[in-house]
């Protein structure tokens, strides 16, 4: 979590405020004075909204880690929230912006799982996508980073309905399709916005990957068999990959060891007119696969693999593959798997569930999909709702929310879209609740957060207030007036 | 299931084999013929007629089919059948005004710009699952209509959803023929990429026109025979049938009620503009995502809409899509349908209409018609359905919460006053439904 430790206070910190710490020295209060100047001058108030602690004040917090505080305060400064109480037992600096939010309903920002956010634009112009690499299956080398588009004007959209972070995913045409992003969704540039640049890499094992269209398009892996015989493959070749490089290092450091007491390898190396003496070689390193090399956080287990199934079957024939080379994995999907769920409770391993809006086979009941977070939920799984969209992601609390409608309780529904996944992304520390010491992502609107009839009104990212406004509350206003 | 009995019959004896599909297909064979509705009395629901406001603790009796009586209370001859719906909110079933689902995916006759003689009944596959999808979401009727490949595809159908029932009996008795238009990025992707006209904006109006100007002679050479044939002129020797031209002089004769696929602003005002050419009608404008920018236009022609709650971006010509669109336009006195056009978007139509209460402030009165009253009025079957009024269908909706929220579901589901939908039933939930058997 290294990539994860400069969040959204530091990093804003290093483009324009101190950081806490240093907020006490004199050098940080020149610091500030010459800032503030600045911001002045540049009539941006992104950041001085940073520096003035600010104080939700009369709301209804969901914590989601602690229960729901009515007539509650949340402060926050540089970023971080400081507090989190009752009104009353939050001290509250005489220096705060205080917000009165009475009536509203205070809660993290919301987390969507699986996104394609900064990777499109508009779905039917090739152009505007960047969404997978097609030329082969095995693709762990892309990398999201690499494509993803800050300035989108998707994410205002999003943002605006109260999700703040995401993780972006290459779509699921390949198996190994590369890897995923975390990101905030606000900030000056695109490094603001990358949090976690790989955090995992999906592993796609749904048949959609097939390459079996007719004609000239059918090749392999055309089938299942295809498919997971070069995804084993990958991973071996990775494996031999990996033992190659460690002969590597092994070889170089006996090389560079001292040999004897006269000296070292690498003093008799460089030593001038030495050169016919009959001496080891330096070893040549291997060749690097750049492919290879992105498998081995995964083969190492230091990152997890979002396993994606849908059918019973793929979902036994995909946790078979993982189980053979010890991968970490999330489970992602798994929607016509229903008479495998103790199966599924038994890996103890987290679920993204879902999209609840996937159609039912012909064979099962309306409901089949849409119960299912609730049936996982039961059997106690660690659920996650994603919304699998772009456009769309802002519907995530809906989703969420047609999930209570089929058995999920309210609480665990927004838990979902917050805490359970801030914990499989690795970043409960930092997201998911409001509590002290998590960075400043809060959302305030006027009502059930997973309802459709709720209006957000405020959204703050990284303690920053967002404007609320996006490419279409521009084009409503432009036609409303009169 | 057909496919499954014939799959498992495989490794079975030929005998076994033969006997297993005579079984699947007298099975398949057996729909249900239409229920007779007994009368029945829903007590104690939040009614939402979607004309009248909401009767807090209200009383329907249901008499053959009908809506008998609706209030606070409600006189029935003793012994009717009660449903108490304590707790439970009863809306009018929900009415898709923009569907493509039980077509096989036969939407599309794209060999030619203008087809307006396919007729949707030919490809009607009234044993597709998407209509009991739709049915345990709420919806009752659905307008099923053509793709958007061709500047004119054909004429729709509009379906109740009586899944289990034989194809006629899915039929909606008497509703208007619609036909289906199009316009903007479809029809010019789908021919210019076979290097076809039309290509371009400029070229699927050209087509349009030329087929109109067709018809416009057609029509004068029947009117001519006819004249002809009235003055007693036996000699006269009829025109040739041309069913294409047939299906567009309907159109010029305001028979069938024209329902345009229609993205951009520019486009909505030049289809409005070749309608008055030609003297026809526009019914309505779906999709109409820009409808905002030229809403007063559309208000002053009373052409509907029928659009997304927040669909937006997928292609150029939706780019401009606002969520506020429904709303805006209401206001401007369009009247606004919210429609699926997806087998997804059908099952939950109705946390789609909630949304226009949060972008725009649409009332919870408003936000209902959008996906019932307004939808019949585009339909053509508002006299029928679409609202809780005496003299109309039973077509009705019990759910479980808010109707207009993210966690409603649908607990019942009557159409024409007989259950079609029971969400306590094991199974698929469907008392005239069985599959396999």
């Amino acid at each position: 979590m290294r990539a994860f430790r400069s969040l959204c206070c530091v990093r804003a910190h290093d483009s324009c405020t101190p950081c806490p710490k240093d907020c006490t020295s004199l050098r940080s209060v020149a610091f500030r004075l010459v800032t503030f100047v600045v911001i002045l001058l540049l009539g941006v108030s992104l950041c001085s909204a940073q520096q003035k602690p600010v104080a939700l004040k009369g709301g209804r917090i969901l914590t989601i880690s602690h229960g729901t505080i009515e007539n509650g305060v949340v402060l926050f400064e540089n970023g971080k929230i400081t507090a989190v109480g009752s009104s009353g037992s939050v001290q509250i600096p005489k220096d705060a912006r205080m917000i009165d939010v009475a009536g509203m309903t205070v809660y993290p920002g919301l987390i969507d799982s699986e996104t394609a956010l900064g990777l499109t634009e508009i779905s039917a112009v090739d152009m505007t996508n960047d969404l997978v690499e097609p030329s082969d299956e095995i693709m762990p080398h892309m990398h999201v980073y690499d494509a993803f588009h800050a300035e989108s004007e998707l994410i205002p959209v999003t943002r605006l309905n109260g999700v703040t972070n995401a993780i972006v995913a290459p779509s699921n045409h390949d198996t190994l399709p590369g890897q995923d992003s975390f990101i905030q969704l606000a900030g000056k540039s695109q490094d603001d916005f990358l949090l976690v640049r790989d955090i995992a890499m999906p592993v796609n094992f749904t048949g959609a990957q097939r390459r079996n269209e007719r004609g000239e398009g059918r090749k392999f892996p055309s089938t299942r068999m295809g498919l997971a015989a070069q995804m084993r493959q990958a991973f071996l070749d990775a494996q031999d990959y990996a033992q190659k490089w460690s002969d590597y290092e092994k070889k170089k450091a006996d090389y560079e060891k001292p040999k004897n007491e006269s000296g070292s390898a690498t003093d008799s190396a460089v030593k001038p007119g030495d050169k016919d003496k009959d001496k080891k070689q330096p070893p040549n390193p291997p060749k690097r696969d750049l492919r290879l090399e992105a498998l081995l956080p995964y083969l190492q287990g230091k990152k997890p693999v979002v396993l994606a199934a849908e059918e019973s079957s793929d979902l036994q024939a995909a946790v078979n593959l993982a189980h053979e080379f010890n991968l970490k994995f999330i489970l992602n999907h798994i929607s016509h798997s229903q008479s495998v769920l103790d199966y599924v409770a038994s890996l103890k391993v987290p679920v993204i569930v879902g999209p609840i809006y996937e159609e039912p086979k012909p064979e099962e009941r309306f409901d089949a999909v849409y119960s299912l977070p609730a049936q996982l939920y039961k059997r106690g799984v660690k659920i996650v709702i994603a919304s699998y969209d772009s456009h769309n992601a802002r519907n995530l609390p809906y989703a969420a929310g047609f999930a209570t409608g089929f058995g999920l309780p309210a609480d665990e529904a927004l838990k979902a879209i917050t805490l359970n996944a801030a914990e499989i992304w690795g970043v409960a520390d930092q997201l998911g609740s409001v509590d002290p010491g998590k960075t400043a992502n809060v959302v305030v609107s006027n009502g059930d957060p997973l309802d459709v009839k709720t209006d957000v009104k405020m959204v703050f990212i990284g303690g920053k207030e967002i404007p609320m406004a996006s490419r279409q509350t521009r084009l409503r206003d432009e036609y409303s007036a009169k | 299931m057909l496919f499954r009995l014939l799959a498992s019959a495989r490794v079975g004896i030929s005998g076994t084999l033969i006997v297993v599909v005579a079984f699947a297909l007298v099975a398949l064979a057996q729909d249900a013929s239409p229920p007779v509705p007994s009368d029945l009395l829903i007590k104690n629901a939040v009614i939402m007629t979607a004309s009248h406001g909401n009767i807090p603790n209200g009383s329907i009796y249901i008499k053959g089919g009908k809506i008998a009586a609706v209030g606070a209370k409600v006189n029935v001859p003793s012994g009717v059948a009660v449903i108490d719906a304590a707790g439970k909110f009863l809306t009018p079933g929900i009415i898709d005004s923009h569907s493509h689902i039980a077509l096989d995916n036969d939407v599309n006759e794209a060999t030619s710009p203008i087809t307006p003689h396919m007729m949707m009944i030919d490809a009607f596959d009234y044993h597709d699952k998407s209509i009991y999808h739709g049915l345990a979401g709420g919806v009752t009727t659905s307008l099923l209509l053509h793709g958007s490949a061709n500047m004119i595809g054909g004429q729709a159908i509009v379906i109740k959803h009586k899944y289990g029932l034989n194809r006629d009996a899915m039929l909606f008795p008497g509703a208007p023929r619609s036909i289906k238009f199009a316009s903007g990025e479809n029809p010019k992707r789908v021919y210019g990429s076979r290097n076809q006209l039309p290509s371009t904006r400029m070229g699927n109006f050209a087509v349009q026109r030329e087929a109109f100007v067709q018809a416009q002679d057609y029509m004068r050479e029947w009117d001519a025979y006819n004249a002809k044939v009235k003055n007693g002129d036996k000699e006269a020797s009829p025109p040739k049938h041309d069913l294409k031209l047939e299906a567009l002089a309907d159109v010029l004769r305001g028979n069938l009620l024209v329902q345009i696929h229609c993205y951009r602003s520019d486009e909505l005002l030049t289809e409005m503009a070749m309608a008055k050419e030609f003297g026809y009608k526009l019914r309505a404008f779906h999709h109409a995502l820009e409808a905002y920018k030229v809403a007063d236009q559309l208000a002053a022609a009373n052409i509907g809409i029928a659009t997304f709650a927040d669909w937006w971006g997928y292609k150029e010509e939706a780019w401009d899509a606002i969520p506020w669109n429904a709303v805006l336009c209401m206001r401007k006195g369009v009247r606004v349908a919210v429609k699926s056009d997806s087998e997804d978007f059908a099952r939950r139509l109705n946390q789609e209409a909630g949304k226009t209460m949060r972008y725009g402030g649409a009332t919870e009165q408003e936000a209902l018609q959008m996906i019932t009253l307004n939808a019949a009025w585009i339909i053509g079957v508002d006299d029928k359905v679409g609202s809780i009024d005496i003299g109309k269908d039973a077509d009705l909706v019990i759910w479980d919460g808010y109707p207009l929220s993210s966690s409603a579901v649908p607990n019942k589901v009557f159409i024409d006053g007989s259950v079609y939908f029971d969400r306590s039933l094991p199974g698929f939930g469907m008392p005239y439904y069985k599959e396999g058997l």
